[in-house]
C-alpha cells in the first residue's frame, strides 16, 4: 500500500513536468501548427542560462526566472529569424510536408552544438532551494519532499496564469484567434506574427521552468547529452499527443497520465523499461484514441 | 519499355561498379575504409529517400532499424555461424518485419505524429538491447564478416574487403530502389503523397501501399545496419544513437529527399564533414570543444541550410532552374 502511494506520488511529480514540455509542445503548436522537436534542446539552453545566473547570483530565485526570461528569448529569436523564412521558403515540393519537422530537428542539433561548445560536455550542477528528502510518516518515507512540492506549486501557479492570459486577456483572445484561423485573425486586425513570436516565447519560458525542475529533481548534475532531456524530448510530446494537442489542460492531463504510467510500470513491470514505455504508451494512444484524451474528432490530419 | 529501361539501368551500375573497382585499388587504406562508409551511408540514404521522398511518411527513427539490421546480422553470425551472405539476408528479413509492424501504425498517422513516434522508437529501442543477455548488453557483441578469402591475395586488406562486400551492397540495393520507384509501386507511393483522396479514387490502395514502403524501407535500412556494423566490427547501443538518424536524415535531405540519384552527394558529405572540420579546425587553430563539436554544428547547420535554400535537393533544384530557362528560351 505504502509502495503504492509513493508511486502514484512520484508518477504526479514527474508528469507534473511532462506537462509543461508538453504545454510548450501546444503552444507552439497552436501558434505556427509545427511540432517543435527543438524544445527539449531549448529547454536544456535555458537551463544553462539559469546555471550561469546560479553561478553569478547564488540564487534559485534569481536562476528560475533568468532561465524563464532567456527560455523566452531564445525561442522568440528562433521564430522570428527562423520560423518565418522557413514558411516563407518551404512551402512548395515533396519536402513541405516534412520540412519544419526536418528543419526543428536540425535546431535540436544546432542548439546540442552549441551547448557543448560553450560549456563543454561536462556535468555541471544545479541546487534546489528546498531539500529532496522526503516527509517521513512514522519510520516510513514519503516519496514526496519538499523540493517534489515546490514543483507541484510552480506548475500549478504557471498553469493559472497560463489559463487566466488565454481566458480573460484580449492577448489570449488574439491567440486563440491566430490558432483558429490565422486569415480571419488578420482580417479583424490581429497582429498575427507578433502574436505568433508571443506564443513561441511562453512555450519558451514554459519549456525553461520544465528543464529547470527536472533538473533539480533528479540528482542535479546535467549535460548537453543528459538523459534527462532525451526523455523531456519524447515525454513532452507524447503528453501533448495523449492530451490532443490543442488544449492546455489536455497537455496537462496528457502529462499527468503519462507520468503516472510511466512510474507504475517502471516500479511493478521493469525498472529497464525507462525509455521503451513511453513508445508504447504513445503507440497505444494513437492506435485506440487517435484524438488523444481531451481533443475532439477534427484536428488530426496536420 | 519498362524492362528495357532497367536493364539500360543495369548497365550503368555494372559501369559504375567497375570504376569503382578501379579507384579502389588506387587509393590508400584510409580512403578505402572512408568508400566502405559512403556505401553504408548510400544504402541507408536511399531507403530515406524511399520512404520520405516517395511515401511522404517521415521516419527520424531509421537508426532503429539500422539497429535492428545490425543486431540480427550479429547474432546470426556469432550464434548460429551463419555464412556472410545469409547474415545480410537476415538483417533485411528482421528489419523488413520491424518495418512492417511499424508501418501498421504509421499508416494510420501523418506528419509530425508519425516524426513523433518514429522518434521515440529511436530513443527507445537501443536501450532495449540491455534487456537481453544474448544483446550483450552496453558492451555490445561482435559481428566478424571474416578475412578476405586467400585467393584475392596477399596484400588484399582487411578494409578493402569491406569496401567490395559495401559497394556491392550499395549497388544492388540502389539499382533495386531505382527499379521499385520507377515501377508500379512507386508511381503509387507518388500518387499516394501527392494527394491521397485523388489515389484512392484512383484504386490505389494507400495504406497498403505506405505499409509496404516502410517494409522494404525498413528491410534495406537493415541492410544499411549490417554493413555499418561490419566497418565498425561490435554492435552495441551506443553506435545507433539518435544523432545517427538525424545525420542519415541530413544525408537523405542533401541528396533532395526525391532524387534517389543524388544520394551519392549525401553520403559523400557525411563522410567528408569530419574530415573537413578538422581541416578547418587546424588552421583556424580553434579550442578544443569547438573542435570536437564542430563535424555536429555543421551537420546541424547545413540541414537547416539545405531545408531553407534548396528544400527538393541540388538535382532538383538545378533540373527546374533549367525547364524554367528552357522555357524561357522557347518563348
Amino acid at each position: 500500500m505504502f509502495q503504492f502511494i509513493n508511486t502514484i506520488l512520484i508518477g504526479i511529480t514527474a508528469g507534473a513536468i511532462y506537462s509543461l514540455m508538453a504545454i510548450s509542445i501546444v503552444l507552439v503548436w497552436r501558434s505556427t501548427r509545427v511540432i517543435n522537436f527543438a524544445q527539449a534542446g531549448m529547454a536544456l539552453l535555458s537551463t544553462y542560462i539559469g546555471y550561469e545566473a546560479m553561478v553569478h547570483f547564488n540564487s534559485f530565485w534569481i536562476a528560475l526566472p533568468v532561465a524563464m526570461i532567456g527560455g523566452a528569448a531564445v525561442s522568440a529569436f528562433i521564430e522570428l529569424v527562423f520560423m518565418r523564412l522557413l514558411v516563407k521558403r518551404s512551402s512548395t515540393g515533396p519536402i513541405a510536408a516534412v520540412a519544419p519537422i526536418i528543419a526543428t530537428l536540425g535546431l535540436l542539433g544546432l542548439i546540442k552544438g552549441v551547448i557543448s561548445t560553450v560549456w563543454g560536455g561536462a556535468d555541471v550542477r544545479l541546487v534546489g532551494p528546498v531539500t529532496n528528502v522526503g516527509y517521513s510518516i512514522g519510520d516510513k518515507t514519503l516519496a514526496f519532499s519538499p523540493l517534489k512540492l515546490l514543483t507541484l506549486v510552480t506548475v500549478v501557479v504557471l498553469m493559472l496564469l497560463l489559463t487566466v492570459l488565454f481566458q480573460r486577456s484580449s492577448i489570449g483572445l488574439s491567440l486563440r484567434a491566430s490558432a483558429y484561423s490565422p486569415e480571419i485573425a488578420r482580417l479583424s486586425g490581429v497582429k498575427v506574427d507578433f502574436i505568433r513570436t508571443l506564443g513561441w516565447s511562453l512555450a519558451g519560458t514554459s519549456g525553461a521552468v520544465a528543464g529547470m525542475f527536472q533538473t533539480i529533481n533528479g540528482n542535479g548534475a546535467f549535460s548537453p547529452e543528459s538523459i534527462e532531456f532525451s526523455l523531456l524530448l519524447i515525454t513532452g510530446f507524447i503528453a501533448a499527443v495523449i492530451g490532443g494537442l490543442e488544449s492546455l489542460v489536455g497537455a496537462v492531463v496528457g502529462g499527468l497520465v503519462l507520468g503516472l504510467v510511466i512510474s507504475f510500470v517502471l516500479m511493478y513491470v521493469s525498472g529497464s523499461l525507462f525509455f521503451i514505455a513511453p513508445f508504447v504508451i504513445l503507440l497505444i494512444v494513437l492506435i485506440i484514441k487517435p484524438q488523444g484524451i481531451v481533443g475532439t474528432k477534427v484536428a488530426r490530419r496536420a | 519499355m519498362h524492362k528495357l529501361k532497367s536493364s539500360r539501368n543495369l548497365g550503368f551500375f555494372v559501369v559504375f561498379g567497375f570504376i569503382l573497382f578501379l579507384v579502389g585499388n588506387r587509393v590508400d587504406e584510409l580512403r578505402v575504409y572512408q568508400g566502405a562508409t559512403i556505401a553504408v551511408y548510400v544504402v541507408a540514404i536511399s531507403s530515406i529517400i524511399l520512404l520520405t521522398g516517395y511515401s511522404g511518411q517521415v521516419s527520424l527513427g531509421h537508426g532503429a532499424l539500422l539497429a535492428i539490421g545490425a543486431y540480427s546480422a550479429a547474432v546470426a553470425r556469432d550464434n548460429f555461424h551463419a555464412p556472410v551472405v545469409l547474415t545480410f539476408v537476415i538483417a533485411v528479413l528482421a528489419a523488413a518485419i520491424g518495418g512492417a509492424l511499424l508501418g501498421v501504425a504509421a499508416a494510420r498517422l501523418s506528419g509530425p505524429y508519425l516524426a513523433g513516434t518514429t522518434l521515440a522508437l529511436a530513443i527507445g529501442l537501443p536501450s532495449l538491447a540491455n534487456q537481453f543477455p544474448i544483446f550483450g548488453g552496453e558492451q555490445g557483441i561482435f559481428f566478424d564478416v571474416g578475412v578476405p578469402p586467400a585467393s584475392l591475395g596477399e596484400d588484399f586488406t582487411q578494409y578493402k574487403w569491406f569496401f567490395w562486400i559495401g559497394a556491392l551492397a550499395a549497388l544492388v540495393s540502389t539499382w533495386l530502389v531505382a527499379n521499385i520507384l520507377r515501377s508500379r509501386y512507386g508511381r503509387n507511393w507518388r500518387a499516394g503523397r501527392s494527394n491521397e483522396t485523388a489515389a484512392s479514387l484512383s484504386g490505389i490502395n494507400v495504406a497498403g501501399s505506405k505499409i509496404l514502403a516502410f517494409t522494404i524501407s525498413a528491410g534495406i535500412a537493415g541492410l544499411a545496419g549490417a554493413l555499418l556494423s561490419m566497418t565498425i566490427g561490435v554492435v552495441s547501443p551506443s553506435a545507433f544513437p539518435l544523432a545517427l538518424s538525424f545525420s542519415l536524415l541530413t544525408g537523405a535531405v542533401l541528396s533532395g529527399v526525391s532524387t534517389l540519384s543524388g544520394v551519392m552527394i549525401g553520403a559523400v558529405t557525411l563522410v567528408a564533414i569530419p574530415e573537413i572540420a578538422d581541416v578547418v579546425a587546424t588552421r583556424l587553430g580553434v579550442s578544443e570543444t569547438l573542435t570536437t563539436n564542430l563535424p555536429g554544428l555543421m551537420v546541424s547547420s547545413l540541414l537547416i541550410l539545405t531545408v531553407l535554400f534548396v528544400p527538393n535537393g541540388p538535382i532538383e533544384q538545378h533540373r527546374t532552374r533549367h525547364a524554367r530557362k528552357a522555357a524561357k528560351e522557347k518563348n
